[in-house]
């Protein structure tokens, strides 16, 4: 169990800067998702830890051991990492057996020893009949185990994943996540996943870091960076989330969903312009009329199945954008149907 | 905000933190040697040229005879180039064009050409037609022994070609033709102008051929500069005219590659399509192959044959046995040493691309041009000074290593290329050295292209003749300089069995060379991790 310590860490590529000024503490035993988009430099910052790119400013800590200060960077194969890349990276020339065993050869390991190890990690990926197999004869979700059991088997410090399920399809997605993530916990390896995926972040870490533009901007467990976001943007990239504009001022928050926000807008002076923030599930839908519910029009409806997305038009009210709501199925309504919308939740007022 | 203490601090001095690892600073070190001992030809050529005054070298330059040298060793470039094109690309894109499924037949008799060193294909065309002179003689002699290097380098181009672009293209409405100059052609043109490279620095540098069929090129007359009136000067300043001409094609072949592009589609579907798909005209297309081959290939067997029976009482067995082992040994050395030096040159290349690698690459593709005579007598000249090293196994095979350098490099930096970095970087951060990880990842993937590179210069140093001639030590003969020691028809009876043994010989790496299939199969398990980024 190590923890990790990222204290403002930059890295330009070429002449571009990537990472600015990036600080991050990790748990020992933690797993923790880095969330954010394409570009953003994830990659990069897992890469940095690793020893793989070389950071122009900043220092790393496994622990209390220094890895990188400055322009002393400890080259990757005396870190102790278990690096897991997009699709595996298996070797392909080398068998199931021989990937997991490959960097156990040149430790003070006897035969037997090794041999242990590789049927250890090969039980607790359950793929002892592979043992013999050749990568490209492997599913892809089997490729991703193996590559996370070749990282696991050099006991690492720390274990980097980088988007280790987006080659997979859906439902595979899904058990793989829950299955890595509970090999990681029981044996209390530190983590970091980097994902673009919200749901795989929230799911399966302990923390959750949203980084934009090579800059963490918010981190905490998932239901703190969900609930609580710092930013909008924070807001959107961690869930479906509604943004509604709206004023603060000595009358509280008005808002599109507030019953009285058409009355008393142009009355609200002094006010400050900004956006809300509402999660599909805090409103609520009903065919009948409620106190303070506001009546719409369906204008739009996305079936999906288990759930279905709603596109409703306010009725007698200044707010004329399409307000978008997931609700869960069975789905009762249709196009062109008059239903009641009620806010049940925190209002979450974000300044512009 | 923790600040460093000086605790750890120390810690980090303490831990090895070298910005270069082992592996690296031994293939830089490796890859100045080469560049070091591939200068020394060019050292010595500006040594030599540089005792002349301007007008010695205007004279030299301005004489009708520098003229017909230029003027033939540009027609033979032009004419084998266009020869060697038209039958390397057309057969290859012929065969692919058929698909049939028994096309290793087929790709031997194409590429068995090359076994066959370009004296004892002119050798062969004099015994029957001893009117065979000159230079359309000498243009179809190189096209010959030429062509196999075209074809098979637009072979594998076409075999890495995407078969569901293709499906798409004639969805879209094109022809076979448009489909092949559209989407076939752009995405193999950079194949067949690396090849063809090759083909002007070889005849750029042959000698034999030209020899025999008495066109005087540049080679030639460096030669018989040194030979008959061991005149260094005059020579050593034509020899630097032809290392500028190398070096400008060179340049010339860069440029236009790096406008080609390459296919990058990772998945590769693998269908039954073919393009010429109606039986007379498939018929029609691998029958053009066997007749070129039976012109090629059969006319050197039969006068090789037929001189063999003739004298077949008189063969000199130890003779021939003890020629066979020397040629074997010293072309195997040389393609060791060869590989020796192109892995740390591919890998410094691959790893740094520092201007110095690119530089000793370069230095190393006009070396390929350079005369075998003109590494020759540079490396005597170096070689005299050190006693142990004159006219000796190692020095001879250094200097094949020195000259086909460029087909191992070529072939290994492409392998190496062609493994995704994350293998490399998932070794390392595993707790593997780099050296392990070259030894244990980037060797064993790059196999396939280094097993080629190695055959290449095996298959060529085994029919190397000019260096052979200047550098082996005395009574050190091989099968090359047994077959040249007979200058005329009636001793080419003596040197049948030595021509015929050294094709046999020739013909063992040229065969694995012509299956690419089996080394294609292995790559294409590398590009199947090909990593996404």
């Amino acid at each position: 169990m190590t923890s990790l310590e990222v204290t403002d860490l930059s890295v330009t590529i070429g002449s571009t800067p990537i990472l600015k000024n990036l600080s991050i503490t990790l748990g020992a035993g933690s797993f923790t998702a880095i969330l954010g988009p394409s570009g953003c430099g994830k990659t990069t910052l897992l890469r940095t830890i690793a020893g793989l790119i070389p950071p122009s400013a900043g220092t790393i800590r496994f622990g209390k051991q220094l890895v990188s200060v400055s322009s002393l960077v400890l080259p990757p194969h005396k870190r102790k990492i278990g690096y897991v890349p997009q699709e595996g990276g298996l070797f392909p020339h080398l068998s199931v057996g021989e990937n997991i065993g490959f960097a156990l050869n040149k430790s003070d390991l006897t035969k037997d020893q090794r041999r242990i190890i590789v049927a250890e990690m090969l039980e607790l990926i359950g793929l002892t009949k592979f043992i013999d197999r050749s990568p490209h004869e492997l599913s892809g979700g089997q490729q991703t185990r193996v590559a996370l059991a070749r990282a696991l088997a050099i006991e690492p410090k720390i274990v980097l994943l980088d988007e280790p399920f987006s080659a997979l399809d859906a439902q595979l997605r899904n058990e793989l996540r829950e299955e890595v993530s509970l090999l990681l916990k029981r044996r209390a390896t530190t983590a970091i996943m980097v994902t673009h995926d919200r749901e795989e972040a929230l799911v399966s870490a302990d923390i959750v870091a949203l980084m934009r533009d090579g800059e963490i901007v918010q981190y905490g467990s998932p239901a703190e960076v969900y609930l609580q976001p710092l930013t909008a943007e924070v807001a959107i990239s961690t869930g479906d989330a509604l943004l509604l504009p709206a004023t603060r001022g000595k009358n509280g928050i008005l808002h599109p969903l507030h019953a009285q926000y058409s009355k008393t807008r142009s009355s609200q002076e002094k006010s400050e312009q900004g956006s809300i923030v509402i999660r599909p599930e805090e409103i609520k839908i009903s065919m009948k009329k409620e106190r303070s519910a506001i009546a719409s029009l369906i204008t739009r409806l996305d079936y999906y199945g288990h759930d279905a997305m709603v596109e409703l038009n306010l009725e007698k009210s200044d707010f004329l954008g399409a307000i978008r709501v997931r609700i869960p199925g069975p789905v009762h309504c249709s196009v062109g149907d008059r239903v009641f919308i009620s806010h049940v939740g925190p209002i979450r007022f974000f300044p512009e | 905000m923790p600040s460093l203490d000086i605790a750890a601090e120390s810690r980090i001095e303490a831990a090895p933190m070298k910005k270069t690892s082992l592996l690296h600073r031994g293939s830089l070190a490796l890859t100045a040697l080469l560049l070091a001992l591939a200068g020394i030809p060019f050292f010595y050529l500006f040594q030599r040229a540089s005792g002349a005054s301007g007008s010695e070298i205007s004279a030299l330059l301005f004489r009708e005879k520098t003229f017909s040298i230029f003027f033939n060793t540009f027609s033979l470039i032009f004419l084998v180039s266009l020869g060697a094109v038209l039958i390397g690309a057309g057969f290859a894109t012929l065969l692919y064009a058929v698909k049939i499924t028994r096309s290793a037949l087929f790709l031997l008799l194409a590429t068995l050409p090359i076994a066959i060193p370009s004296y004892v294909f002119t050798y062969s065309w004099i015994a029957i037609f001893p009117w065979f002179r000159g230079i359309w003689a000498a243009a179809l002699v190189l096209t010959f022994s030429t062509m196999p290097y075209i074809f098979l380098a637009t072979y594998a181009a076409l075999r890495r070609v995407d078969l569901v672009q293709i499906e798409v293209a004639r969805s879209l409405g094109f022809n076979r033709l448009e489909v092949f100059t559209k989407i076939v052609l752009p995405q193999i043109r950079g194949a067949i102008g690396a090849s063809l490279l090759l083909v002007i620095l070889y005849v750029l540098s042959d000698f034999g051929a030209v020899s025999l069929l008495g066109v005087d090129t540049f080679t030639r007359t460096i030669q018989n500069l040194y030979k008959a009136s061991f005149d260094r000067q005059s020579a050593a300043i034509l020899g630097l005219i032809l290392m500028f001409i190398a070096a400008t094609i060179i340049l010339i072949e860069e440029r236009v590659h790096k406008k080609n592009i390459a296919s990058n589609s990772s998945v590769r579907v693998q269908s039954s399509a073919s393009l010429i798909t109606k039986p007379m005209a498939k018929l029609a297309s691998l029958s053009l192959i066997v007749i070129y081959s039976f012109l090629a290939l059969a006319l050197p067997a039969y006068v090789l044959t037929t001189r063999m029976i003739a004298n077949f009482q008189e063969i000199d067995y130890p003779a021939l046995a003890s020629a066979t082992f020397n040629t074997l040994l010293v072309s195997t050395f040389g393609a060791i040493i060869a590989i020796a030096f192109a892995l740390p040159l591919s890998w410094t290349i691959i790893a740094t691309r520092s201007r110095f690698a690119l530089f000793t690459e370069k230095v190393v593709l006009i070396t390929h041009a350079l005369p075998g005579v003109v590494l020759g007598l540079s490396l005597v000249a170096f070689g005299s000074k050190i006693s142990w090293l004159y006219q000796s196994v190692g020095l001879l095979s250094f200097a094949y290593a020195l000259l086909f350098l460029a087909k191992a490099v070529g072939n290994t930096r492409a392998s190496m290329e062609k493994i995704p970095p994350i293998l490399k970087e998932v070794s390392l951060t595993l707790g593997v050295s780099p050296l392990s990880t070259f030894r244990k990842i980037t060797l064993p993937l790059a196999a396939p292209g280094i097993w080629v590179g190695f055959l290449l210069v095996l298959l060529t140093a085994m029919k190397e003749l000019p260096a052979t001639l200047m550098l082996r030590p005395t009574g050190f003969e091989t099968l090359a300089v047994e077959i040249w020691s007979a200058s005329t028809l009636s001793q080419f009876n003596q040197a049948a069995p030595y021509a015929f043994t050294l094709i046999a010989l020739a013909a063992i790496p040229t065969f694995i060379l012509s299956r690419p299939d089996r080394i294609q199969q292995e790559s294409n398990h590398v590009e199947k991790e090909r990593w996404r980024e």
